[in-house]
């Protein structure tokens, strides 16, 4: 075909023109074609603990369940690998892609370039900056426990079963992180409404057991008269339970443990008698998460933010629901 | 320090040589005092417990340090060995490796070859350094990665929990009132100190670290003595790590000994060890420790974020080294 000046100049501008049209299209989270299968992309961000491997087994079972095919990486605890994860999903042209972000900021690129690649994201259990990308335009919806309601579960738990065991001391997770700052803000907010309530001590644990333990065993000396410890994961309770015991105390008669997590270890915790309440942090997503993707190319209407709803054991279910903890 | 009584003294009393000697000590008496007046509850057992069996295995692992650095050296892979350790050790007495029926037997071969194998990769870390010169800093930092990876690889980077009391014994256990991991600490110190000062290796390890080549010149086996000290390192990592476990009943490859390494090195540098080398002291290293974990206790119990702990420590390590300093060129 001979090349005129015309015709260049007419192409570009029905080019650019399209681009334009593709470009308003692609403000909003891009389309997901209404398909009896499809091949969708889990982004893991780290497989070294129960409740990561939970997670993974239930976003697996679910595609088995379906028929779907999934793409499966774990980032191992690199925010960066977690990019190029997706990005190797993007280049293997998946319909959807399921991603726990690892950290709020590093992986904005990676949303982005999955939305200029037309494919949408879904954000699990944690979610990214919302100064940088938006639900609805960069990634459809997160899907997560509320980490507030958590805490706030716990505290309401104590005012109600609390027997006059008062004196709380508070195990912090990660300065910083997410559940941390809400499991805390949940809790005390709660507690701050009932004056017969007392925070003696709140310091961090590093969501660790060994620290947890350290902190709780200098906490427990400094203040003997306490008789509530509320750990902000189950790996701080249960190194809590070592340092109540070191103390020559029982837990659950003379200190009550309350944690949040409700891995298998906790809720046997609490069939013990050890842990007096344990919230779940639900890691079952692959129901929630793959129905979403179903309603979203259906063209509902989806919420900014789904909650996965969490568990709560004490010893009244504890041990019924032990065969269901992760 | 025959050069300095050869030196004519123009002071009676040196404040500096006075507080490089004594300083540790005078800052742990001071946490104390302080701490009887301000913390509450201080003045018991329990506080001497929970301070004590915090701090052993920072001390277990600085004292094998303290040799290390003794001979002018540095072991970055204390933390990664600790994690090997421990990740190995309830692989054995949980049967994942072999089976083995009797749980004494079990226990006694994972405890052995956990810290068997920690040792060996001690001695990897002093061969790189004797047979291949190269600087220790650069020769301990590969298995200070890789060592944490390949426990990472041996347990899939899973969690291990166990509840086994025969082997929970060196982290829970008491003999006469005082816990077990306590008694080992003291063990370890005595001997290593011991060691460090009346044994002709204890010398052979200063004179290395005072001058190498005087030392290879009057005829001390250097190579030798080098890779002896960064297997004891490992050896004493490898104790640490199980005592960690045990105490915790699990055993996590990315947790067990992360920032092991500078907190050794943190306790032997206020404990009044030279860090280029040719002084040591074992019981110095005991007390930098103590005065480190106290400092925490203090501020923790206090109401301090833990995050401030740390620039305190950082204070803390800043000012001993500021003192050596002064007390070696006074």
């Amino acid at each position: 075909m001979n090349v005129t000046r015309r015709t260049l100049l007419l192409t570009s501008a029905i080019g650019l023109a399209a681009t334009m049209v593709a470009g308003s299209a692609f403000a909003a989270s891009p389309p997901l074609k209404k398909k009896d299968t499809y091949k969708v992309g889990f982004a893991q961000t780290e497989s070294n603990n129960p409740w990561r491997l939970a997670q993974t087994a239930s976003m697996q079972e679910e595609a088995k369940k379906r028929g779907w095919q999934l793409v499966y990486t774990d980032a191992a605890s690199s925010a960066a690998k977690q990019v190029a994860d997706v990005n190797s999903m993007i280049a293997q042209g998946v319909d959807l892609i399921f991603l726990a972000p690892r950290e709020e900021k590093p992986l904005i690129p990676a949303i982005k370039a999955a939305k200029n690649a037309g494919i949408p994201v879904i954000l699990l259990d944690r979610s990214v900056d919302p100064s940088l990308a938006k639900a609805g335009e960069d990634y459809v919806t997160f899907i997560g426990s509320d980490f507030i309601e958590e805490g706030q579960r716990v505290a309401d738990w104590l005012v109600a079963n609390g027997n006059g065991k008062t004196k709380i001391i508070e195990l912090e997770g990660s300065t910083g992180s997410s559940p941390a700052n809400d499991r805390k803000k949940g809790f005390d907010d709660v507690i701050a409404k009932h004056s017969d309530f007392k925070i003696l001590a709140s310091q961090t644990g590093d969501f660790a057991r060994d620290k947890g333990r350290q902190v709780a065993e200098t906490l427990l000396q400094a203040h003997p008269d306490a008789d509530v410890i509320y750990a902000h994961n189950d790996e701080m309770a249960i190194g809590a339970i070592s340092a109540i015991e070191a103390a020559g105390k029982v837990p659950g008669k003379d200190i009550l443990v309350l944690s949040i997590d409700g891995g298998k270890e906790a809720v046997q915790g609490v069939v013990d008698g050890k842990i007096a309440a344990v919230v779940e942090c639900n890691p079952r997503f692959g129901p929630k998460a793959f129905d979403t993707a179903v309603a979203y190319a259906n063209g509902d209407k989806i919420p900014e933010k789904i909650i996965n709803p969490d568990q709560f054991y004490d010893s009244k279910n504890a041990k019924e629901l032990l065969g269901t903890a992760y | 320090m025959t050069d300095l009584t050869a030196q004519p003294k123009q002071r009676l009393f040196d404040p500096f040589e006075f507080l490089a000697r004594y300083g540790t000590l005078i800052a742990l008496a001071l946490l104390i005092v302080f701490n009887l007046i301000f913390t509450r509850n201080f003045a018991s057992m329990q506080t001497v417990n929970v301070n004590l069996t915090q701090v052993c295995t920072i001390v277990i692992v600085a004292v094998g340090m303290t040799l290390v650095i003794g001979t002018g050296g540095i072991d970055l892979s204390v933390g990664s060995l600790m994690a090997i350790s421990g990740a190995l050790a309830p692989m054995i007495f949980l049967g994942k490796i072999l089976p083995i029926g009797n749980i004494y037997l079990a226990v006694a071969a994972a405890m052995i070859i956990a810290v068997l194998i920690a040792g060996i990769f001690g001695l990897f870390n002093g061969w790189l350094i004797a047979r291949f010169r190269i600087q220790p800093i650069v020769a301990t930092l590969v298995l200070f990665i890789a060592g944490r990876g390949i426990a990472q690889v041996m347990t899939n980077g899973n969690l291990q929990t166990f509840r086994v009391p025969e082997f929970q014994f060196i982290g829970l256990g008491r003999i006469l009132g005082v816990p077990v991991q306590v008694i080992l600490m003291a063990i370890i110190v005595i001997i290593a100190a011991w060691v460090l000062k009346r044994t002709v290796f204890g010398r052979q390890i200063i004179a290395i670290g005072g001058n190498e080549r005087a030392a290879e010149l009057s005829g001390i086996a250097v190579s030798k003595v080098k890779l002896i000290v960064y297997g004891i390192s490992g050896l004493c990592a490898g104790i640490a790590g199980l005592i960690v476990i045990a105490i915790n009943s699990s055993s996590d490859a990315n947790l067990v000994g992360l920032g092991m390494e500078l907190d050794a090195i943190a306790a032997v540098a206020v404990g009044g060890t030279l860090l280029s080398g040719g002084k040591a002291t074992i019981i110095g290293t005991l007390l930098g420790a103590m005065t480190i974990q106290l400092v925490r206790y203090t501020l923790l119990s206090n109401g301090v974020p833990d995050a401030a702990a740390l620039v305190v420590k950082a204070g803390i390590i800043v000012l001993a080294v500021w003192i050596q300093q002064q007390g070696r060129h006074a």
